[in-house]
C-alpha cells in the first residue's frame, strides 16, 4: 500500500483576487477576473487578460518586502500564494520538519528582463535584475523570504509547469524523501509570452469560450497557487487535518509538435489514463473534470476528444474555469489544484463561462455550473502545455 | 516507498567544448585561456537532413544528437522518461525574441523563436524525435538543476515507477548573455575559470546490459545546510548505498578557479571529505548551469574504464590513478544549493 498524500493547505493569488475566500466567492457568483489589460505595459490592448488586480508596489507593501530588495512580479505573486498555503497547513520556522518547495514557472523574471533589457547592456543600473531573471531565482526569492526550506527546485513544462510541480512533490511524500512539500507555480504576465501567444495567433479578442464551437482562442492570466502536501499518516503528529488527497497523477508526452496538441489528443488521453490507473479508479469515479479547456481551436478539440476516449458514454461534468482566471500559464497547474479542492470541499462544479454553442465533434457540452449542490468524490484536474508535455491530477475527498 | 531497483548509467554523450562525442579529453584535452568558449560543434549535416539542421537552434540541434546516441550506445530506443535539466533553457531563441521585441516593438515579431524559446522545448523536440509518450519534465534550478533532474529520474528508477530514463544537462551560452553574467560575477574571469557550453545525454536504466558505465548510488540534494545537515545527509546516503567514506576513491567537485566558488569546497571539503583525493572537471568543460552533468559525465567514464588521468586531481598527482571503486560527485551552487552524488564501478 503506497503512502498516500494528503493536501493539508493552499494559498492561490489569481484574477479572482488574493486568497482562497476571493476565489470561492467569485467562482460561486460567477464573476469572471478577465478584464481590459491595466498593469501590463503593452500596447496590444485589445486583448483582456486576467490580472492579478495587484500592483507590485501594493503587493511588497502587503508582504512587507524590504524596500532596497530587487523583485519581481512572479516572486511577489508566489510568495504571497505560499504565505497563505503555509499558515493554512500551520507550518512554521522551526518545526523540525524537512519542508521542500518545488515551484512551476517559465517566465521567471521576465518582467523585469523585457522592461530592463537595454540597461542590462548597456550600463551597471539594473544588474541586481539580471540576477533575477532565471526560473531558480524566482523559486529562491519565494524560499528564503520565509527561510524554513532545506530543498529547494524548479520545474518548467510550459503550461503544466505547476502542476507538475505538484506531482512531483506527491512523489516526494510518498517516497518518505520529504516530510512536508509546498508545490505549485508563479507566473506573471509579461510582454514577451502576450506577444508569443500573438504571434501563434491564439489569443481571442473577446472574452474566451472553452469547449464552446465558436471559440477563438485564450485570454492570457497570470497568477500564483500552491499546495501543501504530506503523508497522511503522519497528519496526526502535526494535529492538523487533511482538505483533500491527492489519490493519482500522471505525465505523459504526447510527441507530436512543440505548439500543438495531436488532433486525436494521445498525450491527454495517455496522462488521464494514468493518472486514474495510479489511483486505482475507474472512469466513472470521476466526479468532475476541471480540463485544461485554453479556448483554442486545437486545445478543446484534442482534449475534449481525449475526454470522450476515456469516459465513452459516462463524460462527467467538464468546465474549464481558464473562463474565470485566464490562462495563468505556468502556474495554471497550481491555480486549478486550488479551483479542485475548492470544489470538493465545497460540493459545487464552478462553471465554464462563456459556453453558447456545442462542437459538433463533441459528444459532451461543457457544464454551465448550478447553484445545487454537488456532491463531488473524486476531480481530475488537466493541464496541458506546449511540447505536448500532458499532465492529470486526480484530487479526492478523504 | 522503499528502494527496490539498483540503477546504471548505460550510456553518456556529450558536446560541450571538448572534442565532441568522443572521451578524448581523458587523454588529449583541448585547453582554453580565454573567459568564453563555445561548443566544439559535429557536423550536424552528416546527423540530419539540411531542413533541421537550418531550423534548429544549436541547444536544440546538440540536444537532439547527443540524445540518439545515448540511445543508440545503450540499445534503448524509447525510454520511459525523458528528464531534461537547463539553467537557461533555449537562451539564443530567447533573446532573439526579447531583442526584436525591445527594439522593434510588438507588431512585427515572429513565432519561430518565441515556439523554440520555452525551456522545455528541449525535452520536447527529444520526445518528438525518438516517439518518447512517456514522463516529460525539464528541471531549470540554477546550478544543480542537473542534479534536479538526475534525483527525479533515479528515485523513479528505483522505486519502480519506470525502467529507463535518458537524462540530460543543456546549456548553450550567447555573447551577449556572458557578458550580462560577468557583470553578475558569475563568470568571465579569466583565468580563474572559463565559461563553456554542455550537451549531455546520459541513458539511465534498472539493468546494466552489456556495457553499462557505473553504478548511481544516491542522489542528494540540500538548500543552505549547515554543517552537520551535511554531514548527516553524506552517511545517510553511504548507508543506504552500503558503502564508507573511506571506500570512496576521489571526491570530483565543482572547483572551477573562480575565487568566490572554490572558497566554499575549501571550507566544506576538509570536515565533511577528510583526507579525500579531489578531483575536478571545470579546468576541462568551463563553467556553465548545467556544467554538473558533466562532472557526474567525467567520473562515470573514469569508473568505467578503472583510471582516472592526472590531469584531473586538484592540485596535480605525478601519474593517472589506475583501479577506481566508488566516486563521490560533491557540487555547489553560490555556496546555497548542495548536492551528493554517489557512484560505483559496475560489480563493486
Amino acid at each position: 500500500m503506497p503512502t498516500r498524500v494528503a493536501v493539508t493547505g493552499a494559498g492561490i493569488v489569481s484574477a479572482l483576487g488574493a486568497g482562497r475566500e476571493a476565489t470561492l466567492t467569485a467562482l460561486r457568483e460567477r464573476r469572471t477576473g478577465i478584464a481590459p489589460v491595466r498593469y501590463l505595459k503593452t500596447s496590444h490592448t485589445e486583448f483582456p487578460v486576467g490580472e492579478v488586480k495587484l500592483s507590485n508596489e501594493e503587493m511588497e507593501h502587503m508582504l512587507r518586502i524590504p524596500e532596497p530588495q530587487a523583485t519581481t512580479r512572479t516572486m511577489l505573486m508566489g510568495v504571497a500564494a505560499v504565505r497563505e498555503a503555509l499558515e493554512q497547513a500551520c507550518v512554521r520556522r522551526g518545526s523540525g520538519l524537512r519542508v521542500a518547495l518545488i515551484s512551476g514557472t517559465t517566465v521567471g523574471g521576465m518582467d523585469k528582463s523585457e522592461q530592463y533589457y537595454l540597461d542590462f547592456l548597456e550600463n551597471d543600473t539594473k544588474n541586481a535584475y539580471i540576477a533575477t531573471h532565471d526560473c531558480g531565482a524566482c523559486t529562491e526569492m519565494i524560499a528564503d523570504y520565509f527561510g524554513i526550506f532545506s530543498r529547494v527546485q524548479t520545474i518548467s513544462t510550459a503550461c503544466s509547469s505547476a502542476a507538475n510541480a505538484i506531482m512531483l512533490g506527491a512523489m516526494l511524500v510518498e517516497e518518505g524523501r520529504a516530510d512536508v512539500v509546498v508545490a505549485g507555480g508563479s507566473e506573471c504576465l509579461t510582454k514577451f509570452h502576450l506577444n508569443g501567444f500573438n504571434t501563434l495567433m491564439i489569443l481571442d479578442r473577446h472574452l474566451c469560450r472553452p469547449f464552446d464551437a465558436h471559440r477563438a482562442g485564450l485570454n492570457l492570466g497570470e497568477g500564483a497557487a500552491y499546495l501543501v502536501l504530506e503523508a497522511e499518516d503522519t497528519l496526526g503528529r502535526r494535529g492538523v487535518e487533511p482538505l483533500c488527497r491527492i489519490s493519482g497523477y500522471a505525465n505523459t508526452c504526447d510527441a507530436y509538435h512543440q505548439t500543438a496538441s495531436s488532433p486525436g489528443g494521445e498525450g491527454a488521453y495517455l496522462s488521464m489514463a494514468k493518472a486514474l490507473e495510479v489511483a486505482q479508479l475507474a472512469p466513472k469515479d470521476i466526479s468532475y473534470i476541471n480540463a485544461h479547456g485554453t479556448g483554442t481551436e486545437n486545445n478543446d478539440l484534442s482534449e475534449g476528444r481525449a475526454i470522450q476516449r476515456l469516459f465513452c458514454n459516462g463524460v462527467p461534468p467538464v468546465s474549464s474555469t481558464k473562463s474565470f482566471t485566464g490562462h495563468a500559464t505556468s502556474a495554471a497547474g497550481g491555480v486549478e489544484a486550488v479551483i479542485s479542492m475548492l470544489a470538493l470541499q465545497h460540493s459545487f462544479i464552478p462553471a465554464n463561462l462563456n459556453f453558447a454553442t456545442p462542437m459538433p465533434e463533441l459528444s459532451f457540452t461543457p457544464d454551465a455550473g448550478s447553484d445545487r449542490p454537488a456532491p463531488l468524490r473524486h476531480v481530475l484536474s488537466n493541464s496541458f502545455g506546449f511540447g505536448g508535455n500532458d499532465t492529470s491530477l486526480i484530487f479526492s475527498k478523504v | 516507498m522503499s528502494r527496490t531497483n539498483d540503477v546504471y548509467i548505460l550510456a553518456a554523450k556529450q558536446i560541450s567544448v571538448q572534442p565532441p562525442l568522443t572521451d578524448e579529453w581523458m587523454d588529449a584535452p583541448v585547453r582554453y585561456d580565454a573567459p568564453c568558449a563555445r561548443a566544439i560543434d559535429p557536423d550536424y549535416r552528416q546527423h540530419f537532413a539540411p531542413n533541421v539542421a537550418r531550423r534548429l537552434g544549436k541547444i536544440l540541434k546538440r540536444a537532439m544528437l547527443t540524445s540518439r546516441q545515448a540511445m543508440a550506445a545503450s540499445g534503448v530506443a524509447n525510454p520511459d522518461a525523458v528528464v531534461t535539466a537547463t539553467g537557461l533553457g533555449c537562451i539564443e531563441n530567447t533573446e532573439l525574441f526579447l531583442d526584436a521585441l525591445v527594439r522593434e516593438g510588438e507588431e512585427l515579431l515572429k513565432p519561430t523563436c518565441f515556439m523554440h524559446s520555452t525551456h522545455n522545448a528541449i525535452g520536447s523536440l527529444i520526445a518528438i524525435d525518438a516517439r518518447c509518450h512517456g514522463y516529460n519534465s525539464t528541471c531549470v534550478h540554477k546550478g544543480i538543476s542537473f542534479e534536479c533532474a538526475l534525483d527525479d529520474a533515479f528515485a523513479q528508477l528505483g522505486s519502480n515507477r519506470i525502467q529507463t530514463a535518458l537524462v540530460g544537462a543543456h546549456d548553450e551560452m550567447t555573447p551577449s548573455y556572458f557578458a550580462l553574467l560577468k557583470r553578475t560575477g558569475y563568470l568571465g574571469h579569466a583565468p580563474n575559470g572559463f565559461s563553456g557550453e554542455v550537451a549531455l545525454s546520459m541513458m539511465l536504466a534498472t539493468t546494466p546490459g552489456d556495457s553499462a558505465l557505473c553504478r548511481l548510488r544516491g542522489v542528494e540534494l540540500e538548500y543552505n545546510p549547515d554543517a552537520e545537515t551535511l554531514q548527516k545527509t553524506l552517511g545517510r546516503m553511504l548507508q543506504s548505498a552500503q558503502c564508507s567514506l573511506e571506500e570512496v576513491d576521489a571526491v570530483m567537485t565543482g572547483v572551477s578557479g573562480l575565487p568566490s566558488n572554490d572558497r566554499v569546497y575549501a571550507s566544506i571539503c576538509p570536515e565533511l571529505l577528510p583526507n579525500k583525493k579531489q578531483l575536478r572537471y571545470k579546468h576541462l568543460f568551463g563553467e556553465s548551469y548545467t556544467a554538473p552533468g558533466l562532472g557526474v559525465y567525467a567520473a562515470a567514464v573514469c569508473l568505467c574504464r578503472q583510471r582516472i588521468p592526472a590531469h584531473l586531481f586538484v592540485g596535480g598527482q605525478s601519474g593517472e590513478q589506475r583501479g577506481v571503486r566508488h566516486i563521490l560527485c560533491y557540487n555547489h551552487f553560490e555556496g546555497k544549493n548542495h548536492s551528493l552524488i554517489l557512484l560505483s564501478a559496475c560489480g563493486k
